[in-house]
């Protein structure tokens, strides 16, 4: 990982009357969560989390609607004001900022899309895609420029004129996303944004964005419910349970090596084709010949990488009687792949 | 309750709370298990009784917490007994009649008539009522029980301490209400000359320092024989000096005097315990204290001599006028009140005139100025900026409502004075909006404002406009500029709430994702909030027109010019048809505004 664009150390967040005196208690005293509700009538939406999202990279934050990953992603910047903690965007602590200096950061780095959309229904779409650079002061001219740019890296050209009502609700999310994008910002905060759409319309704006992102490079926490979304989307995800986080990882390593029974009950459901590698399932190539007696090397092996997924390996073997010989750079052979092994990593049971 | 551990990733809990109807029941569940499920399929027959709904409701009820059920039984019993109490209260009278048959042939007729059907009334209620409840207690009881399922709160079982404050609220309610139905109507100054009996008795005990009533007596009944005496041996002597002529006739008062107050003290003794209780009880809530009225001060503005000596020809100042107080003269709580409030008003007139005037001067200034453009516009120009208003924001049919109601005006000759009311009714909704918009904005920004702000504006809504001419007038004088200022307070109300409701009713999410944008508290009331309310506070602008085109009339009691004084003059003259034709330009002048004004909502709500 190379240096961090958002940076997450230690956060906490305690909601109600008595939030400081609960999270001082919870400090001195290690209180559960429901010791806090029943001491404090405070609760705990954020427990001790920490991440760092690197330089142009998609981290998504997964988990069920109540885990606290929509509070998490609003202390980057700090629509919530965190109990315990530090926020760093782009090296600077988000929490010691005057109120300039955060408008300046909200306006100018950080672009955010929020679920619900929350476009301004009494401005046109060129108006609420350039709000944020109406409220640096930006000139008009400048603005309906550079909201037209955005316009058309989200698709929606010439509908600069029409009003939120007029759109669809995907063209609406568009709009949401343009508005996010037309300030430049470094960093993306996406809040669930593609839940509220039906399922091809998402479908179709999550290549669309991993399109966007391939060519802007844009540092993005992405937050959903949906595991085969983060599975998409996500560089790095994390796994959010009761306001914590539980695991972070790749996709393939929360599939094959799920950190608890909550997580291995999420992933179990999903389709290992596209995420686990070769590499994962192969058996070392002097540990095959042990049990199975060598490999005769003069017949036709379909050889694979040991990055390559399951679905390559199933396309190969589909085509052959023999084992899948999985080579390494410089042609040599680190592991075998034969149908069992196959159909086991494919459920999930790798080992034998 | 039970935790069963779902196989996913939630956990759900399961309430117990049973289908069973013995959970809710705890008793009797046999009888109302096969009741209920009657009653579920719709099956219960109408005759069906509940023993104890029929012979003791209001105890069943309340030990079963149907407390619905227990105010209807205790309202229908109470109904019913206070209908037999009638027929005891007119028994005595008609006998007393029939004593002199003869000459009371229509009272007789008419006691009769009310014994019988009191009476009649009485029992059927009784009959009836017990009736209806023994077949519906099941019902009420079933309706409780579909509640209960669904809410914790809803009261189950039986418990005695219900039936304990069943009986509190029988006692309270039903003893004194039968008792009062059994009564005559309390002479209207029999309780007030109880207390007045009262404070004379006080204040003699004091003066002969006695302690007791007992004791008073004697002694107040020795004085009005000795002042006797001595009266009757003045006015035996034939040929009195000047001396004994003023000495006879300061006892003649004396005498008055002391008889007035033996008497007086011999009615406080025998008011009997039952007029007592009467006047405590049963009748108007009793005065509860009588006390000295406040001090009458007057404050008046007058030049000042040592001033305008000096040099400073207008000067005044505020002088004080005590004046002696009315001997023995006590009031109650209510006239102190209103008399200090008055001395308040006189107190603030004089020593702030400066200000008020200033405040009446502005108002009238800005006042002439309105109903110059109004009523020196030329009346084809007024007439055909009104159309083209309504052509531009409605459509056909409201333009021709809207000529044919300037024709009316034109025609009946009322074009000036309904102008005169439009320019009252502008300056007033400019004051509502400069000030109802702030002050709208603030309440919904701050709580404390909320809290502060929500009671005086229902106060300003609901307080009768009558009330508050009085002061009105007594600060601002007569005519126009009090007249505004009436209105203002009655119109200002729904401007400053729906101001505030607009604003707060702007989703979190629109603002969040404002301050997400780097927003500041100003940019974003300025661009997101004022203009997302904008709806809502065109519906508080429209109303506040409509609530100061109504208040017109009303102002027109303290000199303010315009339809509304056609109005209070026909009223006054008891010209009906001057008032009604009036008062329906007052109503076309407030729908052409109401039309146009909605025109203009409608093209501004286009989100």
């Amino acid at each position: 990982m190379s240096e961090a664009v958002v940076e997450i150390d230690g956060v906490w967040k305690v909601f109600g009357e008595r939030a400081k005196d609960a999270m001082d208690a919870i400090r001195t005293r290690g209180l559960s969560k429901a010791d806090v509700l029943d001491e404090f009538g405070a609760v705990v939406g954020v427990k001790d989390a920490s991440f760092r999202v690197g330089e142009g990279e998609i981290f998504c934050l997964m988990g069920l609607s109540g885990s606290g990953k929509s509070t998490l992603v609003r202390h980057i910047n700090r629509l919530i004001e965190p109990s315990a903690g530090t926020i760093r965007v782009l090296g600077d602590d988000i929490g010691k900022m005057k109120p300039d200096a955060l408008r300046a950061v909200r306006g100018t780095k950080i672009g955010m899309v929020f679920q619900n959309m929350a476009l301004l229904p009494h401005r046109s779409v060129r108006d609420n895609i350039g709000f944020a650079l109406e409220l640096r002061g930006m000139d008009a001219y400048h603005r309906s420029k550079l909201a037209d740019q955005a316009l058309e890296t989200v698709s929606l050209h010439g509908y600069g004129d029409r009003l939120p009502s007029e759109l669809s609700g995907g063209m609406q999310q568009r709009v949401g996303l343009a508005r996010a994008l037309a300030a430049d910002p470094e960093i993306l905060l996406m809040d669930e944004p593609f839940s509220a759409l039906d399922p091809l319309i998402r479908r179709n704006l999550q290549d669309e964005f991993l399109g966007l992102s391939a060519n802007l490079k844009k540092t993005t926490v992405f937050i959903t419910h949906d595991l085969d979304e983060a599975i998409r989307m996500g560089d790095h995800i994390g796994i959010m349970k009761d306001g914590e986080i539980v695991q972070i990882g790749t996709a393939e390593d929360i599939v094959t090596a799920p950190a608890d029974d909550y997580v291995a009950d999420f992933v179990a459901g999903i389709s290992r084709l596209k995420l686990v590698s070769a590499a994962k399932i192969m058996v070392p190539l002097d540990k095959y010949q042990s049990k199975r007696g060598p490999l005769d090397m003069s017949q036709d092996h379909p050889v694979a990488r040991p990055e390559d997924d399951l679905d390559t390996l199933v396309g190969l073997s589909t085509h052959s009687e023999l084992p899948v010989l999985i080579k390494a750079d410089g042609d040599t052979i680190v592991g075998v792949v034969d149908k069992n092994t196959l159909l086991r990593g494919l459920q999930g049971s790798a080992e034998e | 309750m039970s935790i069963h551990a779902g196989t996913g990733a939630e956990q759900r809990i399961v309430d117990d709370r049973d289908v069973s109807v013995e959970a809710f029941v705890v008793e009797k569940a046999d009888y109302y298990t096969p009741i209920f499920e009657l009653l579920q399929r719709g099956k219960l027959p109408r005759w069906h009784m509940n023993i104890w709904g029929l012979l003791l409701p209001w105890f069943w009820a309340a030990m079963r917490g149907t407390w619905i059920m227990f105010w209807i039984a205790l309202a229908l019993d109470v109904l019913a007994i206070v209908c037999l109490m009638q027929v005891v209260k007119f028994s005595p009278l008609l006998a007393e009649a029939q004593a002199n048959a003869a000459d009371n042939v229509t009272l007789i007729a008419r006691y009769s008539g009310w014994i019988q059907s009191f009476g009649t009334v009485g029992v059927i209620a009784l009959i009836a009522g017990r009736l209806w409840m023994g077949s519906s207690a099941n019902r009420f009881y079933y309706g409780q029980y579909t509640r209960w399922r669904t809410d914790k709160g809803v009261a189950n079982g039986v418990n005695m301490r219900r039936v304990i404050l069943a009986a509190v609220i029988i006692a309270l309610v039903a003893p004194l209400t039968i008792y009062r139905a059994s009564q005559q109507r309390l002479d209207e100054r029999a309780c007030l000359n109880q207390i007045r009996a009262g404070e004379t008795v006080t204040a003699l005990l004091a003066q002969h320092g006695v302690s007791d009533v007992a004791e008073l007596l004697p002694k107040l009944s020795a004085r009005a024989d000795d002042l006797a005496a001595e009266k009757a041996s003045l006015d035996a002597i034939s040929d009195r000096t000047e001396a004994q002529n003023t000495r006879r006739s300061g006892i003649r008062k004396e005498l008055r005097g002391a008889e007035r107050d033996l008497s007086t003290a011999e009615d406080f003794v025998a008011i009997s315990r039952r007029d007592r209780f009467d006047c405590w009880f049963i009748d108007d809530f009793p005065t509860v204290a009588r006390i000295d009225p406040p001090e009458d001060v007057v404050y008046r503005s007058v030049p000042d001599e040592e001033a305008i000596a000096a040099g400073d020809e207008d000067a005044t100042k505020v002088i004080r006028i005590v004046k002696d107080p009315v001997e023995g003269r006590v009031v109650n709580i209510f006239t102190y009140s209103s008399e200090s409030i008055d001395k308040s008003i006189n107190y603030l007139r004089a020593n702030f005139a400066g200000i008020f005037d200033a405040i009446t001067h502005v108002l009238r200034q800005s006042l002439i100025r309105v109903e110059v453009a109004f009523m020196q516009t030329p009346w084809p120009v007024v007439s055909f900026l009104f159309i083209a208003l309504s052509w531009a924001f409605t459509g056909k049919g409201t333009t021709i409502f809207v000529a044919s109601s300037l024709a009316f005006l034109a025609v009946f000759e009322l074009w000036q004075v309904a102008m005169q009311t439009m320019a009252l009714v502008v300056v007033a909704t400019a004051i509502c909006i400069l000030v109802g918009l702030p002050v709208g904005i603030w309440m919904a920004k701050n709580k404390v404002a909320r809290v502060i702000t929500e009671p005086i504006l229902d106060v300003m809504q609901t307080i009768p406009s009558l009330s508050y001419l009085v002061p009105a007038v007594a600060f601002f004088g007569i005519s126009q500029p009090p007249a505004v200022i009436a209105t203002v307070i009655f119109a200002i109300p729904p401007m400053v709430k729906l101001t505030a409701l607009g604003i707060r009713q702007v989703p979190e999410s629109t603002k969040e994702a404002a301050l997400a944008f780097g927003s500041s508290e100003r940019q974003l009331l300025r661009k997101v909030e004022l203009p997302m309310a904008i709806p809502s506070i065109m519906a508080g602008l429209n109303q506040t027109i409509m609530l100061a085109l109504s208040m017109a009339t009303i102002s027109a009691f303290i000199g303010a010019e315009g339809l509304g004084a056609l109005v209070t003059a026909s009223l006054g003259d008891a010209q009906a048809g001057k008032g009604l034709l009036a008062g329906l330009a007052i109503a076309l002048v407030a729908m052409m505004i109401d039309r146009i004004l909605k025109g203009i909502r409608a093209s501004f709500s286009r989100i």
